[in-house]
């Protein structure tokens, strides 16, 4: 084995055993095999904490991670450009969008589906308003001019929003919303965003070939047979339904769909659909050791999982630049 | 697994680029085992004509027939077996080791293809053996050229396409690849290369096809093409063109 596939297969590995340190991680102190063995019926306090609270959250730090990860290789390797994140597209926007105005009326705590569902919604909705703008036949540049674009006017709204925020405690928990967070998320979050993530996957695993053919270039992709819309509407809608999903639970979670694909690149020699699988364990792996970090972080206030990433991202791209400075390829 | 030879033939063909049509009635047959060159100044249509070919812009009026058969017919994943393109500028986007940016040109066959065995066979054939593992973004301009011509080459298509190939090489280069293509031709495929350099079109191709905005001004075989009145007129300048041996010795000498 090469150590390329070394390191994937340590990436596999890894995940269960941050699993079980995740759930291990909190202000309490559990039993973790007792809780574990009691199953998820199990009565007392441990079990409860563990099924009801640890296991999901964790989960969800693995699901959101995933969806990150791999809309961001898709991202990437449809633009053709290694600093592109899902982001780019409006997706985050839209879905932050539908979620501060519904935090806004406070509205948010009616029911505990309510935000996520609507934020899904406005990640789909902005991902339309991108593929309108940018018009029949569409280049990837000029998805992405859309994609700013249209992200620009939905930052616009959202700095609008938090100008006339009715009170203090609304604007507090916009922000802090925005900074994302796995805290206090259970089953009803993880159900209901897994599926989109899911169907986003397959969407993005099916466009695979014309994420391979593309780093060819349009013309020569279109040769290959990767022409029409159909391509790149999948990727589109699997960036949508998968980071539309992930932020819809957890907020805005920045850095992984940038960083997590660039770390895996070379384990998969530089394949942009190889890259998509890879990028998914390796963000799921990155965000779980994330939250450990959020768990185990003793202070006042509770650390923000959005925080966190950007303190390992920004790092990374400082390391990044320094050392293709050395290699001279950039 | 190997294609059969294939004859490619426009009909009436129009091509359009923002709305503007840029190839207007067009006709044409190439042949397997011919290597034409198709020739003309800027904004000619050159480009446009190649991606039609290609199936990268449609038709916006006439046909392009793949032997029997209306290319727009075939379905895009078989088009792509028949016809392989190699762009004018192609910039890989990732740093491919070399043999997996060969194996690319086997997209459109799936997983039904001996992947190794075939883009060992491409590299062979453009002598870039030696490295297959290294970086495409760290190759020289020619190391480049060659290893694009094994990804067009490796899916062994019928019909070849390629866009100002000996752009930016150096002369042994640019012989190195002409040789190619003409290897190509005489192994029977249909080979169709834009070019500027109308020496090299003289000296390696069978039929020249000469474009003047947008129309076939002319086609031929070399010496009934490239005689220096046309080709003063067509690019609008004066020219000398000695014919020695069957090879074209070509002297521009001014603007007209």
């Amino acid at each position: 084995m090469n150590r390329s596939n070394a390191i994937l297969t340590l990436i596999v590995l890894a995940l269960p055993l941050a699993l079980i340190g995740a759930l291990a991680s909190g202000p309490v102190t559990i039993d973790l095999g007792s809780a574990l063995a009691s199953g998820w019926r199990g009565e007392g306090s441990d079990a409860v904490i563990l099924w009801q609270l640890r296991m999901p959250r964790a989960l969800l730090a693995m699901v959101v991670g995933a969806a990150l990860g791999m809309g961001g290789a898709a991202m990437q390797g449809m633009l053709r450009n290694p600093l592109a994140e899902p982001a780019l597209l409006g997706v985050s926007s839209g879905a932050a969008l539908a979620a501060i105005l519904l935090l806004y009326y406070g509205l948010a705590w009616q029911a505990g589906w309510l935000l996520p569902l609507l934020a899904i919604g406005g990640a789909f909705a902005a991902v339309a308003c991108v593929w309108l703008l940018a018009g029949r036949g569409a280049s990837a540049s000029r998805l992405v001019l859309a994609g700013v674009a249209i992200n620009a006017f939905l930052s616009a709204l959202m700095a609008l929003a938090l100008n006339y925020a009715p009170s203090m405690f609304a604007m507090q928990e916009i922000v802090f919303w925005l900074l994302g967070s796995l805290a206090n998320r259970g089953w009803d979050q993880l159900l209901l965003a897994f599926p989109f993530v899911a169907v986003g996957a397959l969407l993005l695993f099916s466009g695979r070939n014309y994420l391979r053919a593309l780093s060819l270039g349009e013309a020569s992709a279109v040769s290959l047979g990767y022409g029409g819309r159909r391509y790149p509407l999948a990727i589109l809608l699997g960036i949508a339904a998968a980071v539309g999903a992930a932020v819809a639970v957890a907020g805005t979670i920045g850095f992984i769909g940038l960083v997590v694909p660039h770390l895996v690149r070379p384990l998969v020699r530089q394949d942009p659909g190889r890259l998509l699988w890879a990028s998914a364990l390796a963000g799921a792996l990155l965000l779980l050791l994330a939250d450990i970090l959020v768990l185990n972080f003793i202070g006042a206030q509770e650390l923000r999982i959005g925080a966190v990433t950007a303190f390992i991202g920004a790092p990374f791209f400082f390391w990044l630049i320094v050392s293709a400075r050395r290699a001279g390829t950039l | 697994m190997r294609n059969s030879t294939l004859v490619v033939s426009c009909h009436g063909l129009a091509v359009e680029r923002r709305r503007e049509r840029v190839i207007e009635g067009f006709s044409c047959r190439l042949q397997p085992g011919e290597l034409t060159a198709v020739v003309g100044p800027n904004g000619a249509g050159k480009s446009s004509l190649l991606q039609a070919l290609a199936g990268v812009l449609s038709p916006a009026a006439g046909r392009i027939d793949f032997g029997e058969l209306d290319s727009a017919a075939i379905p895009v994943a078989r088009r792509a077996q028949l016809c392989a393109y190699l762009p004018q500028a192609e910039v890989p986007a990732w740093s491919l080791a070399v043999r997996d940016f060969v194996a690319l040109g086997l997209l459109p066959w799936g997983k039904r293809v001996d992947r190794q065995r075939r883009v060992a066979a491409a590299l062979r054939q453009v002598d870039a053996r030696g490295f297959s593992e290294r970086p495409v973004t760290q190759l020289s301009g020619g190391e480049l050229r060659r290893v694009q011509l094994a990804r067009l080459l490796v899916g062994e298509a019928p019909f070849l396409v390629a866009d100002e190939p000996t752009a930016a090489l150096d002369i042994r280069h640019q012989l190195q690849l002409m040789q190619n293509f003409r290897r190509q031709a005489d192994s029977g495929r249909t080979v169709v290369l834009a070019l500027h350099d109308l020496a090299l079109a003289a000296r390696y191709c069978d039929r020249i096809l000469l474009l003047e905005r947008g129309r076939l001004r002319a086609e031929g075989v070399p010496a009934d093409v490239l005689k220096p009145e046309l080709i003063g007129e067509v690019y609008g300048i004066s020219c000398e063109l000695r014919w020695r041996d069957g090879v074209a010795d070509f002297v521009p000498l001014d603007l007209l």
